[in-house]
């Protein structure tokens, strides 16, 4: 029987946007013949000659690149080798891309794809989670699933968005989960799903954490606590009437997320939650995310960094108790 | 955006692609430069009377090197001009009433108050809007250049401009040498006006000689004399020739001085008096002006007759434009994106 | 690790991690058969990820034990491949004596659905749980959640309505459940609305309750009053009597009216005095303003007006509210004593009980005399005045009461 992985099915939005739109090309370091360094492109460079190109390490100008191209009416794909690197463009991502549309009118219809999140040994620089910082900027799309499903399906619709997107892929997912196919249908864009619904809490959720909350969700189905989970899917924009409908639901709110607390996609969870239904918590929201300090390498360091079932079913049973 | 199309001169579609140096081309490049001068003059008033808001960065002393380039492009050519163009911004389309528009805050204005002074431009017509961040353009070009190559648009030429303070940074660094792997014809052309705001060149490079990069990277240089018309039309006219031949990126590097602030904040009191009375420090205008004259390219009567005309039309157009609405808030949509909207609780997503 | 009898040591081959994100490879060949002796660091197998072949080292000699894993299978990073056998020295120089043995799978528990919280965890919440505004061991703490407070918004209910409900909370608060199997609790028993007069009372009852009240008590002799009152063409009733002396009281000694807010005691602008009457479920407080200045004649026509007016529930909006204390007669019910709740806004209530004929003691002719004496009650805003001044209060209100012809 056939089945997908993560990264399969990347690589096959990847061909359908080459085959399907004249207007894409992809940009990225190792792109080309080689396939890409977790060989999401792997022969696209073949099938599609001229439109899967090798760029030298210059993550600025890959992006300023790719910017000019878009305002001629093409939609790139930048790969970044890893997400953490998207920091050396950084400038023309924020400075550029996202205020584009917003100063000239022209529109900006790029995708920036970021191989993000840890795996074990990934270390500092090959395992964060980038999501909140370009969320701040308004401009930026940006989007985070947590299936195969919809990481084929959310491709697609960032190819063929107007604006700039941000697709965070999670690294460790690529290979650990697949599907059986592909879907032909998928949840319209920004709108969240509820993965696990559920009746004593939410747990809202993105990207690899989405499985964390959901393996939780079931060690506490065993003692009789039936917990919603919701994946948000895009980060920006973020389908709050959908979390807010849940927590409507069970009273209680546990937002998990990869990267760190500090003015993260928790926090803006919770701000919205608190603000526009707080008339519907039963007990104070919470949040779970990484350690504060710089990704540790060594696996059983990495291990407690980030949040994982086991400690995302602490904070339910503590969220709970309250 | 406003319905106002960028107004290329007809002539520019009849340029004689080697020779820069044509009569009719010299005529027109001088005519802009007068205008650039007159307009950035009365820029520098309004400034100072309290009617612009923001910074005023002129280009007065580089008007000759700047429209130098700017005669030389056409209509589907990319232009991604930098603080001290107007003069090429003319040349290549830009109009007073929008100039004007952009620094008087007339929400009429291409950037419709969103930017301001030299961050104007119209991308959807290859004019690009320069972002702050110095070097960040060059690859913007880049990108526009290898979309007209996917869709099979030949002979097109992309160009901009920048100091040599700008080229210290890592953005220009990486667009020069992705332009030289992508081969792409793009002209970039450093002003090396010896000071970034109060830093001298030493400060700003070790290489004896920014030319020397051009090599470095792989391109093909060029050496114009900054403040001598001639000699920049015709540098200009190979460099342009020679992107659009297929011969790759062209790296132009002019030796020039400023004659004015880095901004109108500011007084340039640190630019030495050396350099002030040098041969570098006379005024590219007069030069021109000279030197045109000498050739019967021109009259006296002529260039009486249009500063006379474009001091009118600058004084008529201020009028005008003090006249038009500023932006106002209650009207903006205050949204960033083209495909998100609002929620249910009418926040932009 | 398993020890076996004759010192030897068996050393698990494991699948090592080939790259980022690498989640398996495929076994291609084996480099060894079961049994052969390897040397440390040479390839024991083949593996092939999606990106390359690679090998899989010993970490040590030995001797290739068993080979679990089979050619042109994939297995996950991590697992078992087989065992090499290694000596004791290898055993100890890489630690493996120290190893704990390895976890057994425990079989999952399936637990019927309301079983409860399992022992595995801690049944009380720690203080340090951040977010609760009180501790939340502190048993019967009453803290509403956001989501209570909307709920009994909803349904128009205050905290006085819990207090018959039991939390099974944090700290002992009310849950929603409770709450809401409360509530359904209570539609087993007879339900009648509420008038909005009742509701009305209700507020202002439980807003009065929120202060510290206190009742002092003092018979008064009725006998010159009634006295009085046989001579009079217009009469007025025994309620009016008291209302004079109470107003001519509080004008003499106003500040025993007035209102503590904060640190500071509002004094009353005029001598407003209100009197209770009952209508159709609850009560009305009609005012007589300005009571200190009109002799009682004058208040009788007014008095009566008012007590219809009220009784037909059209009491004018302007003869009612403004009042610095109020008169209640209990008496007419037959109570002797009572105990009632000033209003919200006020300090003081001057309540009377029914007049009886009673024996009272005479010094001089020491006998028992009869007298009509009834209890006339002041309840009052403990924070404002305290007992002596309520005592010296009601001690005028007998006196003026007694001397009928001043009021």
């Amino acid at each position: 029987m056939m089945s997908v992985t993560y990264l399969e099915a990347i690589r096959l939005a990847q061909q359908r946007a080459l085959a399907e739109d004249a207007r894409v090309f992809i940009y990225g370091q190792d792109v080309g013949p080689f396939g890409g360094a977790f060989k999401a492109t792997k022969n696209l460079a073949k099938e599609y000659p001229g439109r899967v190109l090798d760029s030298p390490i210059s993550e600025d100008a890959m992006v300023g690149l790719a910017i000019g191209a878009a305002i001629e009416g093409l939609r790139p794909i930048v790969e970044m080798q890893f997400a953490d690197f998207s920091t050396c463009g950084f400038n023309q991502i924020v400075n550029h891309a996202a205020t584009l549309h917003y100063r000239t009118g022209v529109p900006c219809p790029l995708v920036i794809r970021l191989p993000s999140g840890g795996t074990p040994g990934s270390g500092p620089f090959h395992s964060q989670s980038m999501e909140a910082i370009y969320a701040h900027y308004p401009g930026l799309v940006v989007m985070t699933p947590a299936t195969v499903e919809d990481v084929y399906t959310m491709l697609l619709e960032a190819v063929a968005l107007d604006d700039p997107v941000i697709f965070c892929e999670h690294k460790f997912l690529y290979y650990h989960l697949k599907a059986d196919k592909l879907p032909s249908e998928a949840l319209p864009f920004g709108k969240a799903r509820i993965s696990r619904p559920g009746r004593d809490a939410t747990v809202v959720a993105y990207s690899a954490m989405v499985h964390e909350a959901l393996a939780a969700a079931d060690e506490l189905s065993h003692d009789g606590y039936d917990i919603e989970v919701v994946d948000l899917r895009t980060v920006r924009p973020l389908d709050t009437d959908t979390i807010l409908a849940s927590v409507a639901r069970t009273g209680r709110l546990l937002v998990v997320g990869e990267a760190w607390p500090w003015g993260g996609v928790a926090a803006e969870v919770i701000t919205r939650v608190a603000a526009e239904g707080f008339g519907l918590l039963d007990a104070p929201p919470q949040r779970l995310n990484a350690r504060e300090t710089p990704v540790p390498y060594h696996p059983a360091l990495w291990g407690t960094h980030r949040p994982t079932a086991s400690s995302v079913g602490n904070s339910l049973r503590q969220l709970l108790e309250l | 955006m406003t319905k106002e199309s960028v107004s290329v001169p007809k002539s520019a579609g009849k340029l004689v692609a080697v020779d820069g140096t044509s009569r009719e081309i010299a005529r027109r490049a001088y005519r802009i430069m007068i205008e650039a001068r007159l307009l950035e003059e009365k820029l520098a008033v309004l400034y100072r009377s309290g009617k612009i808001v923001g910074g005023v960065f002129l280009g007065r002393g580089q008007e000759a090197l700047s429209v130098a380039l700017g005669v030389h492009l056409r209509r589907g050519d990319i232009y991604a001009p930098l603080i001290r163009d107007q003069a090429g911004r003319l040349a290549f389309g830009d109009t007073i009433l929008d100039t004007l528009r952009t620094y008087l805050g007339s929400s009429l204005g291409s950037m419709r108050g969103r930017d301001g002074n030299i961050h104007r431009g119209r991308p959807s017509e290859g004019y690009h809007a320069m972002i702050s961040h110095l070097g960040a353009m060059v690859s913007t070009v880049c990108g526009a250049l290898m979309a007209k190559r996917f869709r099979g648009e030949a002979g097109v030429v992309g160009a901009t401009c920048i100091g040599e303070g700008g080229t210290s940074t890592g953005s220009f660094h990486e667009g020069m040498n992705m332009a030289a792997v992508e081969k792409l014809p793009i002209v970039v052309v450093v002003a090396n006006n010896q000071y970034a705001y109060s830093t001298p060149n030493s400060r700003q490079f070790a290489c004896v000689d920014l030319l020397v990069r051009a090599e470095a990277y792989g391109v093909t240089g060029h050496r114009a004399g900054g403040n001598d018309l001639m000699d920049c039309l015709k540098v200009m006219g190979e460099a342009v020739a020679a992107a659009r031949a297929g011969k790759g990126p062209q790296l132009v590097v002019a030796d020039i001085l400023r004659l004015v602030g880095h901004g109108e904040h500011d007084d340039a009191s640190y630019i030495t008096q050396e350099l002030k009375s040098s041969l570098l420090g006379r005024d590219c205008l007069e030069l021109a002006r000279t030197a045109l004259l000498e050739k019967g390219w021109i009259t006296e009567e002529e260039v009486f007759e249009w500063r006379l005309n474009v001091e009118k039309e600058v004084e008529e157009t201020v009028s005008r434009v003090m006249r038009e609405p500023v932006p106002d808030p209650a009207e903006e949509d205050w949204n960033a994106f083209a495909s998100v909207g609002r929620n249910s609780s009418g926040e932009v997503e | 690790m398993f020890p076996t009898p004759d010192s030897m040591h068996l050393l698990p081959i494991i699948m090592p991690q080939l790259g980022e994100s690498i989640a398996e490879a495929t076994i291609v060949r084996a480099a060894f058969a079961v049994g052969d002796r390897v040397e440390a660091d040479v390839d024991l197998l083949e593996v092939e990820t999606n990106k390359a072949v690679m090998g899989v080292t010993s970490p040590c000699s030995g001797i290739l034990k068993e080979l679990t894993a089979t050619i042109g299978e994939s297995y996950a990073v991590g697992a078992t491949l087989g065992y090499l056998e290694i000596s004791e020295e290898d055993a100890e120089r890489l630690g493996l004596n120290d190893l704990p043995p390895a976890p057994v799978e425990k079989p999952k528990k399936k637990k019927s659905a309301g079983s409860g919280a399992s022992p595995s965890f801690k049944k009380t919440v720690e203080p340090t749980v951040s977010g609760l505004p009180v501790p939340a061991h502190a048993g019967g703490a009453s803290f509403l959640s956001p989501r209570m407070k909307a709920r009994m918004a909803e349904l128009g209910l205050h905290a006085a309505d819990l207090a018959g409900v039991a939390g099974s909370g944090a700290g002992g608060r009310v849950t929603i459940d409770d709450l809401e199997r409360f509530l359904q609790d209570l539609e087993r028993n007879t339900i009648s609305p509420a008038s909005s007069m009742r509701v009305a009372v209700a507020d202002a009852m439980r807003r009065s309750w929120t202060r510290p009240l206190a009742t002092v008590v003092l018979p008064i002799q009725l006998d010159a009053l009634l006295a009085h009152r046989k001579q009079q063409v217009v009469k007025a009733g025994p309620a009016l009597y008291a209302l004079r002396a109470l107003s001519i009281a509080l004008s003499e000694m106003p500040a025993t009216a007035g209102r503590l807010i904060g640190d500071r005691v509002i004094h009353p602008r005029s001598v407003d005095i209100g009197f209770a009457v009952e209508a159709e479920d609850g009560v009305l407080v009609p005012v007589i303003r300005h009571a200190d200045q009109f002799p009682l004649t004058d208040l009788v026509e007014r008095y009566n007006r008012l007590v219809e007016l009220a009784r037909a529930r059209r009491l004018p909006g302007s003869d009612t509210g403004g009042s610095i204390a109020t008169i209640t007669n209990y008496g007419v019910f037959g109570l002797t004593m009572a105990t009632p709740i000033p209003l919200p806004e006020q300090t003081l209530l001057l309540g009377m009980g029914i007049g009886r004929v009673t024996p009272s003691w005479n010094p001089t002719t020491k006998t028992f005399i009869p007298v009509t004496e009834a209890q006339f009650t002041l309840s009052f805003d403990h924070r404002v005045l305290d007992g002596g001044a309520a005592g010296r209060l009601l001690q005028r209100v007998s006196t003026l009461l007694n001397s009928p012809a001043e009021l």
